[in-house]
């Protein structure tokens, strides 16, 4: 670190807290969390639904719904058609007992089918996107090194060079835009000097004549 | 999940602004600061302790400087490509003083990275998002005495850090 003083520190610290994004970043920004948040939503609602519809695709689940069906009818039609009523309680209990041994084994197997083949799917794809993950960045990580060594350090250095290069030039043309000022004042004093020298011949020329 | 996703809404909506501006001064940087924010609010729709939390805007706020700070960290490990290197974020016009401007603040942000999270908290709340020491107090849960404290502690230790030559600080203290 380098030595910095205290009003050097408040300074800085000053500025930064005068740092604005600008408006145009900020409700971009706003806008891309709230679309993630939407799409992080639809994507649990989504893995739900294609989890309960994998379960209705079975045509076990579809055996089990069907059988359920014609029970559900037959005793309907023999309660209609009985000469005398039956006993509920007693029925209820039949229906339930064929229920439960013809669905819920049939349902516990199908679930345990489906949730066993969705996690392996889901860790094989997981692990070779890990492993293709691991491998790009290995990949990225070493070819950036070397590039890096060098661009990253000197990558202010070549800025400042940039703007050194900048004002220098700037320098050198007021340079010659003055020694341009200067040239063109040493021929106006030569075209001075010219004419003074005629004149003087044209006076020494006079002169001498009328000695004569 | 539906009531988590109403209330990240409507902290989207409240501060949403305030903690992009945030990440903005932490980072130095308007596109890396959008990232974050993407992330802060990915990570808050699955964190399981965010509905715990008393304070939800507290909570984003503690989680957005955490983040910030991260990513100075891994930054410090993985240099910049030429190519990727963006226009810092500052309020001066030319490019050199703009440039010098963000080298110093780099230089103040790397040493409040090195605080501890709590002094952290409350020196950023207090110093780079200007804040009363009572709300800040309000918002961390500790009395504006202790905020105070804090933040005195803190100021003292960044001195230190970005005054001395000879002590040069590895770990973390305050």
């Amino acid at each position: 670190m380098s030595k910095i003083d205290e009003n050097n520190i408040d300074h800085r610290l000053k500025a930064l807290s005068q740092i604005e994004p600008s408006s145009k970043a900020t409700n971009r920004a706003i806008q891309r969390a709230r679309e993630t948040l939407i799409n992080e939503n639809k994507s649990r609602q989504g893995t739900n639904t294609r989890i309960w519809r994998s379960i209705f695709k079975s045509p076990i689940t579809k055996f089990a719904a069907a059988a359920v069906l014609l029970i559900a009818a037959g005793y309907a039609t023999g309660r209609l058609s009985a000469p005398e009523p039956m006993d509920v309680e007693e029925l209820k209990t039949a229906l339930e007992t064929s229920l439960k041994s013809s669905l819920e084994p049939a349902i516990r197997q199908d679930l345990i089918v489906q949730l066993n083949e969705q996690w392996q799917s889901a860790f094989a794809v997981s692990s070779a996107r890990l492993k293709e993950d691991l491998q790009q960045q290995v990949r990225r990580d070493l070819t950036e090194f070397a590039a890096q060594t060098l661009a990253a350090s000197g990558t202010l250095t070549n800025q400042r060079l940039i703007e050194l290069i900048r004002l220098i030039e700037a320098a050198r043309i007021r340079e010659r835009q003055q020694v341009a000022a200067a040239l063109e004042q040493i021929e106006q004093d030569k075209i001075r000097l010219e004419k003074g020298l005629v004149t003087l011949a044209a006076q020494t020329n006079e002169l001498l004549g009328t000695k004569q | 999940m539906p009531d988590r996703q109403k209330e990240l809404f409507e902290l989207l909506d409240k501060s949403g602004a305030n903690l992009y501006a945030l990440l903005t001064r932490l980072t130095l940087r308007e596109d890396i600061a959008e990232e974050l924010m993407q992330e802060l609010f990915i990570k808050l729709i699955n964190s399981r302790s965010f509905d715990k939390a008393g304070n939800p805007e507290a909570y984003a706020r503690r989680a957005a400087i955490n983040l910030a700070f991260d990513w100075r960290r891994s930054r410090k490990r993985n240099p910049l490509r030429l190519d990727q290197i963006r226009e810092p974020a500052s309020n001066d016009s030319s490019p050199l003083a703009k440039l010098v401007r963000a080298e110093e603040m780099d230089e103040i942000l790397n040493a409040i990275g090195q605080l501890k999270k709590v002094p952290r908290e409350a020196f950023v709340m207090r110093y780079v998002q200007q804040e009363s020491y009572d709300y800040i107090a309000e918002q961390l849960g500790k009395t504006s005495h202790h905020v105070r404290a804090l933040c005195s502690r803190a100021l003292n230790r960044l001195r230190n850090l970005l005054g001395s030559n000879q002590h040069k600080s590895s770990g973390k203290e305050t």
